[in-house]
C-alpha cells in the first residue's frame, strides 16, 4: 500500500485549495472537539477524583456562595475530635465572582503549615519562607498567574484584596493551580474586615478506613447543636453541587463536540466524493493496470483519513498548545474547572481524526472501486 | 497451443429497447508473437473483442482462453491480477496519471507485481530506453508533447513485460508525424523484442503494418477478406507450410 504513498499525496496536492480547505475546516472542528474534550475532562477530575472522595467539605446549610458561608472556626476542634478524622483544614475562601466566570479568581486562605501538608504544590518560582514569614504573603497558581500575568515580588489586587506574591505553584490537581493561596487570618481580616473566627468552609481529610458517607452525616449531626447549621459532603459531590449548573452546560456541549465529529465526517466524505467523481476515468485506468477493485477503495480511504488526520491533528495541536499556555478555566462560587491539556484527549482526537477519514472515505471509496472500466473509459 | 484462443464470443447489450449484438460467436486465435491489426466501422465491436480479450469487459458468453486459462471465469479480483501480469494496453488518449511524473507512469504496473525497488528501477529505465524518453523521466505528462505522452504510454504498456500488448487506436489523437514514430516504435516491439500485438484501429496504414489484418463486419470476424470458421487458424496453416 505505501507504494502508492506518492500517487495519493499527489493526488491530495493536485487540488490543494479543496484539499487544504478540507483540512482547516477539520483542524477547526477538532479544535472545538479538543476544548470541549478539555472541559469535560476538568469536571470529571473535579468529580471523580479518587482524594476528591476521600475528603469532606464542611459548608454552611443551605449556602453555596462561599461569601455567605459563614462557619465558626473551632467547628475545627469539635470535627477533628471524631474518629476516621486526619486533619481538619478551616479555609476562608474569597472569589471576585461568585457567577461563573472565565477568569474568576479564589483566594484561598490556610493556616500556612496545613497549606503545606495537606496540598501537593510545587513551587516554581519563589520559596515558602517567605510565605510563612508575611501574612500578606501569597503564592499563586500558575494558571492564574498565566492569565493575569501576575509574577513574584509583584502585588496584585483585586476585589479590595491585596497580596505581595511570593511565589508561583503548580500542583498535580490542574484545578488548584486556579487558586490563591494566603494566611487564613489575611484574608478574615482583609477588605478591612474582621472575621477572625470565622471561616468559609472545613476541609476534613480522613483516615484510609473511615467511610465518608457515614463520617459526614455524623459532623452535620454533631455539630447541630452548635450557632451555624452545617452540610457535609465529599469534596467531589460538593464540586459537583457547586457547579450543577456550569455542569448541565459544560453536559450539553458534549453535543457540540458530536456535532464537530459530524462537520468533519460531511466535509471529508464531501472533498472525497467530489475527489472519485473528478477521476472516474483515472480508476478505470488504474484498475485497466491491474489494481483490484480493493486496492482503488483502500487507495480512497488513504486520502480521505490523510485529510481528516492532517486537519484534526493540526487542530488537536492548537487546541492543546493553547490550553497549556492559556491558563484556561471556567469557575463559579469559588470552584474552579481547569482545562488542561491531556494526552488521553490528545490520542481520542486522533483515534476521531483517523476512524472519521475512514467513514468518510467508504462511500467514495466503494463508488471508485465500482468503476466499470469500459464505460468510463468511454465517458469522459 | 495458440496463446489467445477466443471461442464463440458473444456480447449483447441493451440500448433502450434494442439489443444490440457487436460480437456474434466470434471465434479468434492469437499466436505468440503475432502482430494482429483490426479494423472495422464504428460501433462494429473492435473494442468491444479487445476488451474481452484484455480481461476488462465481460462478454455475454462464449470463452476466451489466455495461455489456457479461461478469463471469462475469473472475478473482477482475479482479473485485476492478471492483467497486471499480462496485459499491456495503450489507449488512444494515452491516459496517463497527471500528477505522476514520467517515472512513475511507467513504475505504476510494477507496483502491483512482487519486485524490489531496484528491479524495478532497472525496468523502468529500460522502458525509458526503448521509447527513448530518459531525459524525460522527470516531466509531468502536462510537460509533455501528445507523442510524448503516448511514448510514456507504450514504455508503461511494456515495462511488466506483459504476455499481450492491446492497443485501441493508439495513433488515433496523433499527427501523421508523430504517428510514423509511434508506428515505427510499435513494429519494433513485434519485430526486435518479438511481443505479440493486437491493435484496434481505423488508420489502413497502421493495420497495414500488421502480420495479420482482420475485420470486423455484422459481428463477424473476417480474415483477409474471408469469413472463417476459426480466424487465424488457417493463417497459421499456410504460415506453417
Amino acid at each position: 500500500m505505501f507504494k502508492f504513498a506518492p500517487y495519493v499525496v499527489k493526488g491530495l496536492w493536485r487540488n490543494r485549495s479543496r484539499t487544504l480547505l478540507t483540512v482547516s475546516g477539520s483542524a477547526v472542528a477538532l479544535f472545538v472537539f479538543c476544548f470541549v474534550g478539555s472541559v469535560q475532562e476538568g469536571l470529571a477530575r473535579l468529580t471523580e477524583d479518587q482524594q476528591a472522595q476521600r475528603t469532606l467539605i464542611v459548608f454552611q446549610e443551605n449556602r453555596f456562595c462561599p461569601a455567605s458561608s459563614k462557619l465558626p472556626e473551632d467547628y475545627a476542634r469539635t470535627v477533628g475530635k471524631i474518629s476516621g478524622v486526619r486533619d481538619v483544614v478551616p479555609i476562608k475562601v474569597f472569589t471576585n465572582n461568585c457567577r461563573a466566570s472565565l477568569d474568576v479568581v479564589v483566594f484561598n486562605g490556610m493556616p500556612p503549615d496545613q497549606l503545606r501538608s495537606v496540598r501537593d504544590l510545587t513551587l516554581l518560582a519563589g520559596n515558602w519562607g517567605d510565605f510563612e514569614s508575611r501574612t500578606d504573603a501569597a503564592i499563586v497558581g500558575r494558571a492564574v498567574a498565566q492569565r493575569r500575568g501576575i509574577d513574584v515580588g509583584e502585588r496584585f489586587t483585586i476585589g479590595e484584596v491585596t497580596v505581595h506574591v511570593v511565589g508561583l505553584f503548580r500542583s498535580t490537581v490542574p484545578a488548584e493551580e486556579n487558586y490563591i493561596y494566603t494566611h487564613l487570618d489575611f484574608l478574615q481580616r482583609a477588605r478591612g474586615k474582621n472575621e477572625v473566627g470565622t471561616i468559609t468552609q472545613l476541609e476534613v481529610l480522613l483516615d484510609e478506613s473511615a467511610d465518608p458517607d457515614r463520617l459526614a452525616t455524623q459532623i452535620d449531626a454533631q455539630l447541630k447543636s452548635g450557632p451555624v447549621a452545617t452540610s457535609t459532603r465529599s469534596k467531589g459531590v460538593f464540586q459537583r453541587d457547586t457547579l450543577a449548573d456550569l455542569a448541565e452546560l459544560i453536559g450539553f456541549a458534549h453535543w457540540l463536540g458530536y456535532a464537530c465529529v459530524g462537520l468533519v465526517l460531511a466535509l471529508v466524505a464531501t472533498t472525497t466524493v467530489m475527489a472519485v467523481q473528478d477521476r472516474i476515468k483515472e480508476h478505470a485506468v488504474l484498475q485497466t493496470l491491474g489494481l483490484r477493485p480493493g486496492r482503488i477503495f483502500r487507495l480512497v480511504i488513504a486520502e480521505s483519513v490523510l485529510q481528516s488526520l492532517a486537519g484534526g491533528l493540526l487542530g488537536i495541536g492548537a487546541g492543546l498548545a493553547l490550553l497549556a499556555w492559556g491558563g484556561f478555566a471556567v469557575g463559579a462560587e469559588g470552584v474552579t474547572i481547569a482545562f488542561k491539556p491531556s494526552l488521553e484527549l490528545a490520542l481520542t482526537g486522533a483515534l476521531v481524526s483517523a476512524v472519521v477519514g475512514v467513514l468518510a472515505g467508504v462511500i467514495p471509496g466503494w463508488q471508485a472501486a465500482r468503476t466499470e472500466i469500459v464505460s468510463a473509459l468511454r465517458a469522459a | 497451443m495458440p496463446l489467445v484462443e477466443v471461442r464463440k464470443l458473444t456480447k449483447q447489450f441493451r440500448k433502450g429497447d434494442e439489443v444490440i449484438t457487436p460480437l456474434q460467436e466470434v471465434h479468434l486465435d492469437i499466436e505468440r508473437g503475432d502482430f494482429v491489426s483490426l479494423m472495422g466501422s464504428s460501433g462494429s465491436g473492435k473494442s468491444t473483442l479487445l476488451n474481452a480479450i484484455s480481461g476488462i469487459d465481460r462478454p455475454t458468453s462464449g470463452e476466451i482462453f489466455v495461455n489456457g486459462r479461461d478469463i471469462t471465469k475469473m472475478s473482477r479480483g482475479q482479473l485485476a491480477d492478471w492483467r497486471a501480469a499480462n496485459i499491456g494496453y495503450i489507449f488512444q488518449m494515452h491516459n496517463l496519471i497527471p500528477v505522476l511524473t514520467a517515472y512513475e507512469n511507467i513504475e505504476l504496473p510494477l507496483l502491483l507485481l512482487p519486485m524490489s525497488a531496484s528491479e524495478r528501477q532497472k525496468r523502468v529505465e529500460i522502458a525509458l530506453d526503448a521509447v527513448t524518453l530518459r531525459d524525460r523521466a522527470n516531466h509531468y505528462p502536462r510537460q509533455l508533447s501528445g507523442g510524448q505522452e503516448q511514448r510514456v504510454g507504450i514504455a508503461r504498456a511494456i515495462v511488466a513485460n506483459p504476455t499481450i500488448i492491446v492497443g485501441d487506436e493508439p495513433t488515433g489523437d496523433l499527427d501523421s508525424v508523430t504517428t510514423d514514430q509511434i508506428l515505427d516504435l510499435i513494429q519494433r516491439l513485434n519485430a526486435e523484442l518479438g511481443m505479440t500485438l493486437l491493435l484496434v484501429t481505423h488508420d489502413p496504414r497502421v493495420a497495414a503494418l500488421a502480420a495479420r489484418q482482420l475485420r470486423l463486419e455484422n459481428g463477424k470476424l473476417i480474415e483477409k477478406g474471408r469469413e472463417v470458421a476459426i480466424v487465424g487458424a488457417e493463417f497459421h496453416a499456410r504460415r506453417a507450410l
